[in-house]
């Protein structure tokens, strides 16, 4: 299982490509303007990654999208990304 | 053919197209010195990273060194797993006979396979 | 990497050559056969024909793919041209003693090679 790590926003070539090598069991973590993707406006944007999404706390909160995000999408601080990366064999950034 | 014991060491992720940023050589300069240092490399073709698999590059209009030739190299290095994006190559409209090296398509299932068989991604 | 740095010069009948601080060739069309000869005689090398068919390969291959080859391309190159006998470390380290790439390269008057130590 990896951890794949977004920093751009869902309308980009690196989101689609993203989504493209996720395996079925890999976790997807936005980050920067990757929490763009957690408004619920964007759900559609992720088809399939249910339960696997993760935003970072600190990039949503600093971005006003805190308590906007949608239900789901699992919001980490950083040590709960810390964590995230344990838990994964590997990390792969998407930029 | 998916051949299992060929999955190399090191999957070099490739996704921008020659000329337009130094990403695509940047990329080509990992896969080489890993494969300088006997590591087996694949390459993956993603996105617009597709194009430099175009046959018929030329250097930029300042007279940059293009890539082209360092692809041609990757034989002498022993970089002989090429794979390439099914969709990029539909995007953009390529099919192999256009391509300078013989690169394998794959789809997203395959691509998600390949990452999680290598013990290294980097992504440029 | 090529360098543009010229930290010395090179005397090769009466000409002066400039040379980067690892002496490698500035100019690489400087090279000629001669040029060849007095960069090996600071190496301690007499260049022999065993000698002149890998420097012909490697300018060759940088001919092809405008880069100096690393050891295991180099060993593949001159395989390919040479045959299997001399497509080898041991023969290639006997020729050019220390880092057969580099030496090479130098006396080839190719840049330094990019992808090696």
């Amino acid at each position: 299982m990896l951890l794949h790590i977004l920093n751009r926003a869902p309308d980009t070539p690196a989101c689609r490509q993203a989504l493209s090598a996720l395996g079925p069991a890999d976790r997807l973590l936005l980050i920067e303007d990757g929490v763009i993707g957690a408004l619920p406006a964007q759900r559609a944007a992720f088809p399939g990654v249910e339960g696997r999404l993760y935003a970072l706390h600190e990039d949503l909160e600093a971005r006003g999208l805190l308590g906007r995000h949608a239900d789901g999408i699992q919001v980490v601080d950083v040590e709960g990304f810390v964590a995230l990366t344990e838990a994964c064999e590997r990390t792969v950034s998407w930029y | 053919m998916h051949d299992e014991t060929h999955h190399g060491d090191l999957l070099v992720i490739l996704r921008h197209a020659p000329h337009g940023s130094s990403w695509l050589r940047e990329g080509l300069d990992a896969a080489l010195v890993a494969a300088a240092f006997e590591r087996r490399v694949t390459l993956l073709f993603l996105g617009e990273g597709a194009l430099a698999l175009l046959e018929g590059q030329g250097v930029g209009p300042m007279g940059q060194k293009g890539t082209a030739p360092t692809l041609a190299m990757l034989e002498m290095y022993d970089i002989d797993r090429l794979l390439v994006e099914e969709r990029a190559l539909r995007d953009y409209g390529l099919d192999a006979s256009m391509l300078l090296l013989p690169a394998r398509p794959v789809g997203a299932t395959e691509m998600a396979e390949e990452l999680a068989a290598h013990s290294l991604v980097l992504n440029f | 990497m090529a360098s543009t740095e010229i930290y010395r010069y090179l005397s090769v009948a009466e000409t002066q050559i400039p040379l980067d601080p690892e002496g490698y060739l500035v100019n690489r069309h400087d090279w000629s056969e001669t040029v060849a000869e007095a960069l090996a005689a600071e190496e301690g090398i007499a260049l022999t024909e065993a000698h002149w068919e890998v420097i012909r390969v490697l300018r060759d291959f940088y001919a092809r793919f405008e880069q100096a080859p690393a050891m295991r391309p180099l060993v593949k190159a001159v395989g390919q041209a040479l045959g299997p006998e001399k497509g080898r470390s041991i023969h290639l380290m006997r020729l050019f003693p220390g880092s057969p790439a580099k030496v090479g390269a130098r006396l080839a008057g190719l840049p330094k090679p990019t992808n090696c130590l």
